[in-house]
Order: C-alpha cells, then sequence, then structure tokens
C-alpha cells in the first residue's frame, strides 16, 4: 500500500461520506418530524437524473443542484401528501415511492444515457491549504457541495437544537398532540420537513451526476438511499453522530474497489454488508438501553396524526 | 407567606362567567353556569363527577367554544377559538393529562410554542430557573423530563403556563397525582402566585385539600351553579358536600333478598401500583359472598379502575393475596382466572374486552372458542349459533354478525360483553363501571343481569361512579378514596350524604348496622 | 381558515377497496397515456398491446401467472404478519435466502432423482426464508425491537451474500469469469402445466388458501387476528404475545423463502443477484392492497403481475421499460389515496359548535 492509494482511499471516504451524509441528513429531518420516509433512493435517483439533464441543457451546475433539490423536494411532497396528509401508511407509501423515483429517473433519462455531462462542479481552490501535506489532497480538493454538505449538517445540528423551529419539529416527532397544543402547525411542520429531507436526497443525487460519477446511468444509486436510512438510525438521529457514521459507511464504500489494489484477501461484498450489520447491532444496543431510559428514536414515528375534535 | 391573603369584596374581578351554557349530543353539561374570580385569589370549583367543572374550564381555556354565554377576563369580553387565543388573554389551564415530551429537558418542555426564534439553551434555562425560583416550583431546567416525578412533571406543566404569562391559572384535579407532602406544596405555591396577583381556579372534589388552599368555592351540581363564591373561612366541610351532592332522593325500601353464603373472593392486605407509579391502592381488605352485590363507590381516579384490573389479573398486586373460592390465585393469569370462575366486565370495553375490528361472532366467542374446536378449526356453525344463542338471550340488537363489532352502539357492545362474560355460570364477577354511557334501558337490563347472577349464587363486585346506583341495587358498599377504603355502609339504610361525605373526606366513617 | 378535513366512516364503503385498485388503475392508464403521448407513442396501440401479452391468450396468461406466484407468495408472507399488525418489509431479502438455500440443495443433490430434489430445495427454501426472519422475530418478540427497520436490513445482508456467493465459492468455472453460478441441473426444474405456467402456480394456489382457511377459521389464526386488533384483548383471554409476534414473523419468513425457492426452480436458470427482482418490495404492496387479507391476496397479485407483464410487453415497440415502473407507481399511489378515501368523508371548515352570535356583547 503505497501514500497515494492511501490519500486516495481517505479522500474517496470523504466523497462517499458526503454522499450518504446528504440522503442522510435528510431522512434525519423527515424522521425527527415523524414521518419514515423509505422512498430516499427513489428521490436520489431523481435528483441525479434532473442534476444531469439541467447540467446538459443549461450548462450550470448550480442551477443544475438547485434544480435537483426541488425536483428532490417535489418528489418528497408526494409521500408527504399521502402520509401526513390523507395519514396514508409511511411504509407502503414510501416504498412506492421508491417505485415512482426510479421508475421517473429512468424515463426522463432515457435520452441522456451516455452523454457527457454538461456540467460539472469541479473541486474547490483552497489556495495553499490544498497544498498541504496528505490534508490538502484528502480534506481540501473536493467538489463544492461536499462542503455543503457540512454545511447543512452543522445548519440541521443548530436549527435542531437551538432554534424556536427546532424544538417545534423534534416537539412534531415526539407527541404531535403536545405540539399541537402548543399551537404549531404539526401538518406544517412534517410537510415542510418531508419536503427539505427531499431536496437533501436530491442533493446527494446531484453530487453523484454532477461530480462522482460524472454522468447518467439507470440504477446509478445502486442502493445507497438505503444506506442513508441504516445511518440515521446508526447515528441515533443525532446529526453529528449521522456526519462520523456518514465517513465510516463511505469508507466502506471506498474500501470497496480498493481491497484488491491494496492486496488483502478479503471479500469487497462482505465489507459492504458492514454498515447494515453495524445498524443492526446499533438498534439491538439501544433498545437495550431503552428499557432505562427513553430509545432516540422519534416517539411519534411513524404514526398519523389527525386532530380530535369535539 | 402561607397566610392566605385578605380578599376584600373590593378586589376586581379577574373572571366573570355568566349564563354560560354548553350542550354535548345527548347531555347539557352547562345550563346557565356563572363563576365570579377575585384576583389574586385562590378559588375552588366544586362538584361531582359530570357537574360539568371540566365543560366549564374548557371553555375558560379556549379548548370548547360555548353555546352561549358571557366571559370576561379583568373586565373584557372574549371569545377564545382556541387555547391559544385563551393563553393570550392571559388564561393558561393544567389538564390532568399532562402535555410534556419525555425526551426533552424541562425547559425545552416550558418553552414549546412560546420559544424565541433562536434558543440560548443556558440563557434559557438560567431564565427558567429564576422564574421557578420565583413561584417555589423548584425543577432543574436541563434535566430530561422522563427522569422526573409526577409531581415535579406537574410544577413543569404549571411553569408552562406561567411561561406564558397567565394571569388566570386552571388547575384539573391537580393532586390526583400527588403524595400528602407534595400536595402541602403545591399549596404553598398556589399561595405565592396569588400573592403575585394571579387567580387560580381549583378544581377538584377532594374537600379537606381544598379546604387549606382556597379562599372561596364555587359549587357546581347538575351543570348549574348551586353555590356562588362561599368564602371558605366561614363554610364547613359538611355544607360543601351537602351543597355537591344535593338532596337524597327518596330510595325504595328493599328487601334483602338472599342471604349471603360462603365467602367467594376474598382480598388480603392488596396492593398495586397505577400506571404512573405511584400507589393506586393499598392494604384492601375485604369479602365478597357468595349471593350478594358488593358496590365499590368513590369518585373516578381513586384506585377503583386498578383494583378491578388487579383482581382480574390484568395488573401485577405489590403485596397481598387474592383468595377465590379458597383457592389463592393471586399470581394466576387472567386466563386461569376465568377458567376458575372470574368474570370480568372491564371498563374500557372496546379497548380491553374486545377486539374492534373482528367480527361480531369473532367477539362472541373470545371465552369459548377453544372449546368449541375440531382439530385446529374453530367451528363456524357452533360458534355462530353460540353467537345467536348469546345475542338472544341478552337482547343485543346486531344486523350483520360478521360485520366490525365497532359498528354496534355502546349499549347493545355492552350487553354482548357482559353476556359473553356471565354465559359461563362464573361464581364471581367483577363489573367495573358496567352501565356508564348506557341509555336507561341499556343501565337496566345489565343491573338486572348482575341482580340475577347475584340471584343465583355468585359474588358480586360492581364499580360505579353513580351513587344513586350503587345505593339501588348493592347488597353491602364499600367506599374508597385516594386508595383505601373509607367506610362500608349499608345501603338500606344508609344516607346518600353520609356516603357521600365518605367519598369525598379522607376519614374512615362506617355505618355498620 | 377552511381546511378540509378527513372523517371516519363508522364503515368503510362496501367494495372500497376493489374500487380504490380501479380508481389507481385509472389513474395510471390517465398519466400513461400522457407518458405514451409525450413520448411520441400511441397508446391505444400500446394500451392494447399490454393486455395482449399479458392477458391476451393461454399463452399469455401462463406468463402473467408465473409472474403473480412470486408476488403472491411474498404479499401473502407480509399478510400473514400484518394480520396482527407486523410489517415484515424483509420479504425481498427472505426470498434470496430461500433461493440460496435451495441452490444449495441442487448443488449437492445434483445426481438425486427429480421429485426429491425438487422437494428438497422447496423445504429449504422454506427454511432459508425463516432462518433470516428468526433474528427480528426474537428482538420484537423479547426486546421489543421495531420489526421494519431489522427486517429491512437484513434484505441488504441477503442481497450481498447472493452476491459474494456467485462472486466466489459458488461461480461457475466454466463461465469465462463472469460472476456466474453454475446453471441449475435439468430436474431441478419444477414441471410446466400449460404454455409457461409451472408448477409454482398450483404450489401458490395452495399456500395461499391453507394460509387464508388458517387466519380465517383455525383457533390460531383467531387469535392472530384478535392480537392485531387489541393487544389489551390478547392478554385479557390469555393469548401469549410473545409466542404470537416470533411464530407469526419465522412464519413469514418462511412463506418469503418459499417464494424465492419456487422462483428459482420454476423460472430461473440459476440462482443471480436479481432473484427476487423487487417481489419483496411488491409484495408489501399487494399485501397493502390486500388490506392484509391472505385471501385477498391472490387476486391482487394477478393483476398486479399482469401490469408489470404488460408493461414489460411494451418494450419490444419501443416504449422505455421505465414507463412501465411509473404506471405501476401511480397504481400504487392511485390506490392508497383511494383506499383512504373509501375509509373517510371529506368534509371542509371547523366542526366545533358555532358560537350563538346574540350572545355576544
Amino acid at each position: 500500500m503505497n501514500e497515494a492509494s492511501l490519500i486516495g482511499l481517505l479522500f474517496a471516504t470523504v466523497s462517499f461520506g458526503a454522499l450518504l451524509y446528504l440522503a442522510a441528513l435528510g431522512e434525519l429531518l423527515a424522521e425527527k418530524a415523524g414521518v419514515l420516509n423509505l422512498g430516499v433512493e427513489g428521490m436520489m435517483a431523481i435528483g441525479a437524473v434532473t442534476a444531469f439533464i439541467a447540467g446538459v441543457e443549461f450548462r450550470n451546475p448550480w442551477l443544475a443542484l438547485v434544480i435537483a433539490m426541488l425536483s428532490g423536494a417535489l418528489l418528497a411532497s408526494v409521500h408527504g401528501f399521502f402520509t401526513v396528509g390523507l395519514g396514508a401508511e409511511q411504509v407502503v407509501s414510501g416504498l412506492s415511492l421508491t417505485i415512482l423515483g426510479l421508475g421517473l429517473a429512468a424515463y426522463l433519462g432515457k435520452d441522456y444515457v451516455g452523454l457527457p455531462p454538461g456540467a460539472e462542479l469541479v473541486p474547490v481552490e483552497w489556495g495553499s491549504l490544498s497544498e498541504l501535506p496528505w490534508v490538502g489532497p484528502i480534506l481540501f480538493s473536493h467538489a463544492p457541495i461536499v462542503y455543503l454538505a457540512l454545511a447543512f449538517g452543522i445548519a440541521a445540528s443548530l436549527i435542531l437544537s437551538r432554534t424556536r423551529l427546532g424544538l417545534a419539529l423534534r416537539a412534531a416527532g415526539e407527541s404531535a398532540s403536545s405540539t399541537d397544543s402548543a399551537g404549531h402547525s404539526v401538518l406544517g411542520l412534517r410537510l415542510s420537513a418531508v419536503a427539505v429531507g427531499g431536496a437533501l436526497a436530491g442533493a446527494s443525487g446531484a453530487y453523484l451526476t454532477l461530480s462522482i460519477t460524472p454522468q447518467w446511468a439507470e440504477g446509478l444509486t445502486a442502493g445507497r438511499g438505503w444506506i442513508a436510512v441504516a445511518l440515521v438510525i446508526f447515528g441515533a438521529w443525532r446529526p453529528s453522530r449521522v456526519g462520523w457514521g456518514a465517513l465510516l459507511f463511505g469508507g466502506t464504500l471506498a474500501l470497496k474497489t480498493r481491497l484488491q489494489t491494496f492486496g488483502v484477501d478479503f471479500s469487497p461484498i462482505i465489507l459492504s454488508m458492514l454498515p447494515y450489520v453495524l445498524t443492526l447491532l446499533i438498534l439491538l444496543i439501544i433498545s437495550i438501553q431503552a428499557r432505562k431510559r427513553p430509545s432516540p428514536a422519534p416517539a411519534a414515528l411513524g404514526l398519523a396524526y389527525r386532530r380530535e375534535e369535539r | 407567606m402561607n397566610q392566605p391573603s385578605s380578599i376584600s369584596d373590593k378586589e376586581p374581578l379577574s373572571v366573570e362567567l355568566t349564563e354560560v351554557w354548553k350542550r354535548f349530543p345527548g347531555v347539557v353539561a352547562n345550563a346557565g353556569v356563572e363563576l365570579a374570580v377575585q384576583r389574586g385569589s385562590i378559588h375552588a370549583l366544586l362538584g361531582e363527577n359530570g357537574a360539568g367543572k371540566s365543560t366549564l374550564m374548557n371553555i375558560l381555556a379556549g379548548v370548547y367554544r360555548p353555546d352561549s354565554g358571557e366571559l370576561r377576563i379583568h373586565g373584557r369580553s372574549h371569545q377564545f377559538r382556541n387555547p391559544a387565543d385563551a393563553l393570550s388573554a392571559g388564561v393558561g389551564m393544567v389538564h390532568q393529562e399532562f402535555r410534556l415530551i419525555p425526551s426533552f429537558s424541562v425547559a425545552e418542555n416550558i418553552v414549546l410554542g412560546s420559544a424565541p426564534p433562536v434558543i440560548k439553551t443556558g440563557q434559557l434555562e438560567s431564565d427558567v430557573a429564576e422564574m421557578a425560583h420565583k413561584f417555589g416550583l423548584e425543577v432543574d431546567p436541563a434535566q430530561p423530563l422522563w427522569q422526573l416525578s409526577m409531581g415535579e412533571r406537574q410544577k413543569v406543566e404549571i411553569l408552562k403556563v406561567l411561561w406564558r404569562d397567565a394571569q388566570v391559572l386552571i388547575l384539573d384535579e391537580p393532586t390526583t397525582v400527588l403524595t400528602p407532602s407534595e400536595v402541602d406544596e403545591l399549596g404553598q405555591i398556589l399561595r405565592r402566585m396569588a400573592n403575585d396577583g394571579r387567580s387560580i381556579i381549583f378544581i377538584s372534589h377532594k374537600l379537606h385539600e381544598i379546604s387549606g388552599i382556597c379562599d372561596q368555592a364555587t359549587v357546581l351540581r347538575q351543570g348549574k351553579t348551586v353555590a356562588n363564591s362561599l368564602p371558605m373561612a366561614t363554610t364547613s366541610q359538611d355544607e360543601l358536600a351537602r351543597l355537591m351532592v344535593g338532596a337524597s332522593p327518596a330510595i325504595p325500601n328493599r328487601q334483602k333478598t338472599t342471604t349471603p353464603g360462603q365467602a367467594l373472593l376474598e382480598l388480603k392486605n392488596l396492593s398495586a401500583q397505577s400506571d404512573r407509579g405511584v400507589n393506586a391502592f393499598s392494604e384492601i381488605n375485604f369479602q365478597i359472598h357468595s349471593g350478594e352485590i358488593v358496590g365499590i363507590a368513590g369518585v373516578a381516579g381513586n384506585g377503583q379502575r386498578e383494583l378491578a384490573d388487579t383482581i382480574a389479573g390484568l395488573r401485577p398486586s405489590n403485596s397481598g393475596t387474592i383468595i377465590m373460592n379458597g383457592t389463592d390465585i393471586t399470581t394466576e393469569s387472567p386466563h386461569r382466572r376465568f377458567q376458575s370462575g372470574l368474570a370480568y366486565i372491564p371498563e374500557d370495553r372496546l379497548g380491553v374486552g374486545l377486539a374492534p375490528q373482528l367480527s361480531i361472532t369473532d367477539n362472541a366467542i373470545l371465552r369459548v372458542y377453544r372449546q368449541q374446536r375440531r382439530g385446529p378449526f374453530i367451528l363456524g356453525e357452533r360458534a355462530l349459533s353460540y353467537c345467536k344463542d348469546l345475542i338472544t338471550r341478552f337482547g343485543v340488537r346486531a344486523g350483520n354478525l360478521s360485520g366490525p363489532i365497532a359498528a354496534l352502539s355502546g349499549g347493545n357492545l355492552q350487553r354482548l360483553l357482559v353476556g359473553r362474560e356471565l354465559d359461563g355460570q362464573p361464581s364471581v364477577v367483577v363489573a367495573s363501571q358496567p352501565t356508564r354511557g348506557l341509555d336507561v334501558n341499556g343501565v337496566k337490563a345489565i343491573q338486572d343481569l348482575l341482580i340475577e347472577q347475584r340471584d343465583s349464587g355468585a359474588a358480586v363486585m360492581m364499580i360505579s361512579e353513580d351513587l344513586d346506583e350503587l345505593l339501588a341495587i348493592s347488597d353491602r358498599l364499600l367506599v374508597i378514596e385516594g386508595g383505601v377504603l373509607r367506610g362500608e355502609f349499608d345501603p338500606r339504610t344508609a344516607s346518600r350524604q353520609e356516603v357521600g361525605m365518605a367519598m369525598l373526606s379522607d376519614t374512615k366513617v362506617s355505618s355498620k348496622p | 381558515m377552511k381546511l378540509p378535513r378527513l372523517n371516519l366512516r363508522e364503515q368503510p364503503l362496501p367494495g372500497g377497496q376493489p374500487l380504490a385498485f380501479g380508481i389507481g388503475l385509472a389513474i395510471a392508464l390517465f398519466v400513461g397515456t400522457l407518458l405514451l403521448l409525450g413520448a411520441g407513442h400511441d397508446p391505444v396501440k400500446i394500451y392494447s398491446r399490454m393486455f395482449e401479452a399479458s392477458l391476451g391468450d393461454p399463452d399469455a396468461w401462463s406468463i402473467t401467472f408465473n409472474r403473480a406466484v412470486p408476488l403472491g407468495l411474498a404479499g401473502l408472507a407480509v399478510a400473514v404478519a400484518g394480520s396482527m399488525g407486523l410489517w415484515n418489509i424483509g420479504a425481498e431479502g427472505q426470498i434470496m435466502a430461500g433461493a440460496i438455500a435451495a441452490a444449495w440443495v441442487a448443488r449437492i443433490g445434483g445426481d438425486w432423482p427429480g421429485l426429491i430434489l425438487i422437494l428438497m430445495m422447496l423445504i429449504s427454501a422454506i427454511g432459508g426464508g425463516a432462518i433470516l426472519a428468526i433474528g427480528p422475530a426474537l428482538a420484537r418478540a423479547k426486546l421489543g425491537v421495531n420489526e421494519i427497520i431489522t427486517t429491512l436490513m437484513l434484505n441488504e445482508v441477503a442481497i450481498r451474500l447472493v452476491q459474494w456467493l456467485i462472486h466466489g465459492p459458488w461461480k461457475d468455472p466454466d463461465s469465462f469469469n463472469f460472476p456466474l453460478a453454475p446453471m441449475l441441473p435439468d430436474q431441478a426444474r419444477l414441471p410446466t402445466l400449460f404454455s409457461r405456467a409451472h408448477f409454482g402456480l398450483l404450489i401458490a394456489a395452495a399456500v395461499i388458501v391453507v394460509a387464508s382457511v388458517a387466519v380465517r377459521y383455525t383457533a390460531w389464526g383467531y387469535e392472530l387476528r384478535i392480537a392485531g386488533s387489541s393487544e389489551a384483548t390478547a392478554r385479557y383471554s390469555g393469548i401469549s404475545l410473545p409466542t404470537k409476534v416470533l411464530t407469526v414473523l419465522v412464519l413469514s419468513g418462511a412463506i418469503a423463502g418459499l417464494a424465492g425457492g419456487v422462483e428459482l426452480a420454476g423460472t430461473a436458470d440459476r440462482i443471480t443477484e436479481t432473484i427476487s427482482n423487487g417481489f419483496g418490495f411488491a409484495g408489501i404492496i399487494v399485501a397493502a392492497l390486500a388490506l392484509m387479507r391472505p385471501s385477498g391476496v391472490a387476486a391482487v397479485a394477478l393483476l398486479f403481475g399482469a401490469v408489470q407483464i404488460g408493461g414489460q410487453s411494451i418494450q419490444t415497440l419501443g416504449v422505455s421499460s421505465s414507463v412501465s415502473t411509473i404506471l405501476q407507481a401511480f397504481v400504487l399511489f392511485g390506490a392508497i389515496g383511494a383506499g383512504v378515501f373509501s375509509r373517510y368523508t371529506v368534509s371542509f371548515g371547523n366542526d366545533s359548535l358555532p358560537v350563538n352570535e346574540e350572545a355576544t356583547s
């Protein structure tokens, strides 16, 4: 293992970590407000394809990113309408959303398969920081969306813990009736959390087609949406822990393609099971601890709310 | 500090309710209620269950809208559309069911709904601590709520209302979750708030508690004000109790129909906890004999429900024994108790006794499906004929027997449930509020069924909040208050008033013949 | 402000669920028409092709049946758990676990007589699915761990297990280094019934009938339904909840595992990582549309299978396969929405009693 390939591994770890973090943050926001959205994979796919199409058509990566986020939010709002508005089962609606998102993405992108990208998010120039040994190439040579992911994570963490909005959002995920009687709109909070969650999943997809790959093909998201769902649990619904988890899980994605070059005789496929197995372990630990204190999972997660009138 | 403040009649009124009417389908909850609360006073609102106290306070807190009537706060007329309107007019209510979030900190719970846009945790917590200290409501603002006792949680609920600067605080039966020392502490806290110029409306039916805390009392009965702003200093507890329960209706002179036989159910020093982790009832001792109905009288929330659940095996006991037909069943499963002859009619019919989404037939066979099998199969024909038999014998009016049971009316649901439980000729029947919410015919039918059981030799325990019902059908009457038996009465000779007093006070009374 | 408000009907609309499916289908056809017109196709031509390919003649029916088999078994697995109010999101993985177990039997028993081989394959498929479900079942029954997440995670583990097998230990030495498992022996194939319909149709039909009867008519199923409707009532009548949760989730996994075995022996040449082909997830939707009733699963699976097969067939006319995926999604959302409205009425404005205007000064 030489220095260059180790740097390459760590660079890819950060890059995949950011990809997962964006989607997981979105899922975290929705779940914090009490809505389980199993449509992450579909929303990522929509983000990826719309970003790519917008890049080809408008040649502006930032516009492409914005369009991807709006598309993600729009698709997520379908889930919001059915689950928050109509009180439909969140599991069924979320899975249907995955199907819808994957189908729409394939339909929209069928003429763009294999085309060269029209716009790319190029690595940010950090000046002398990028020149630093090790740190420079690993941390300061990424596309801007990586730093955006970090910024979103810090913002989400601050908003959730330090603002009235965050307090209300968390309350909506813990007890809808308490939130309602405190004068907040549960409907509004949940719908916006789901939509913002969709926007972040869209941004994650855009990172794939505007920087990592950067091409469009069906099945590009390759199940990473499910890792994002797992990450939220792994990180116990805390933005910071989800961030560290994203680096860990991103590391397994990065290592997967490099095991052979490092001469490690270990199946990359078994390695890729790691995130799920770890998440199962964490889930087990959480539920054993839950006998002594409340689980970190939002108490009203998955429950529809309808105000009782008399 | 803890002295009742001297309140002159010139003190301005903070709350004036005039001619308030509120009807719900089938009930007139408030029929022209009057209430006047002086600024800086603690005002008791008294009345039996169903007297209209909670409805009135929910109107004052903006939860319900009155059909008619006037509502003035500090002299200004208001119409509240929701609780937020009431809060902005300075009226806040502490409900019996806490609306708190266990995983949030104390401070977060307090400021939810009225937090500043940006929360500086340290600053917020010291603000909360300062306000808490001012009123003597000592809580740690940073502590997660789930670690708090019920008494501490109540302080958080009160602080929530104070945080929004409510000038009028309504406390709905605040002492039910408190220990005696916490009750004393609450009294001091309320006095401090009153001295600060706020008005407190204290809903209760525990006379001994309010007499130490409140300045004035208004008494409601059957939706009307029967006594307006009585000064507590010059009104006796007896007088208040009389006002609350009203004059005794004539009770038909009943003959003792059967002579009780041997004891079929015996409780020895039985204690159990409530869902909130406090003692629901303690050291309960009594026997019920073959051929008698023992009524358990008491105001709701004094441990009756938990007592019934514990006898049925749905709630573990802390100590003591339950003996049925001579055998100790304290640790038996609910099903084994049923098999050995215990019928249980739970208070929460649809939640505990029935499966709402399943059909009438499926619900009818809950106790007998194990016998109606061939191999693994339930015999559909026999299940259906059993169900038909039940509904004809017990007068259930049901259309489609394979339709969901939740479509039946309350009275028909209860007839089916009671019929199913009594069908196996039980030796002991525990009925918890079996006639609540039923119409006149339904009440009569259920009462007749219980009397029939008594006459055929069963031991019947009947819990009810309706004292008149218990006086009419029970052979012996036990009064439970605060989870303790407060007395035993002979319903043939006891007056409604003396039983009522026992239900409301915390001293032992007895009128054994 | 007047917001629309949903009010629960006392009784669901009669025939609400078939109606919901119909409305979903109608919405899907409408959206599909727009998509097809947008892509320059003739919707009438496409739709008639879809119908012909899925339900037009016995050959078409046989293909639709073959698709309905895994959909129906997966849907049944979910519905059995759903009868007790549990969510088995892991059918996808359990199908793969079943297929792995069946493929393993086919590897070691390549020279066994066909009947015994197939029987052993199906039995071990059942075991494979059950094994994957045991963990979530124990965690739910003993520790109260939410089964939605545990079963979901195991899907991802199971698919990687298949990948690992066909990239490693089970890689066919004659596959020119492609990650392919060897072909199944000929006697490991399920016999054909007619045209291309295989024997799995009868297996699936039998299992669905048995499970429907068990849930509807046996004491076991009765206890299941009681527990699904009210846990307190179940305890009250002496039903042991942990035991029920454990057996039901394991049984659910076993049925999904059987789907994997049948799919492998029925339509696949060899085990691949796409062996479950989304059937597990589709099964959740099939079960939800059947209102978690095992008896309703067969009809929904057949219709859903027809939509899938019809959708595939139009690819030969140059229509992207994505159109069929989108159509499926719209059937789903249309049905979910219509299902909600069959249980609720919509009203506008506030339900509270109005304030008497005269009384205000």
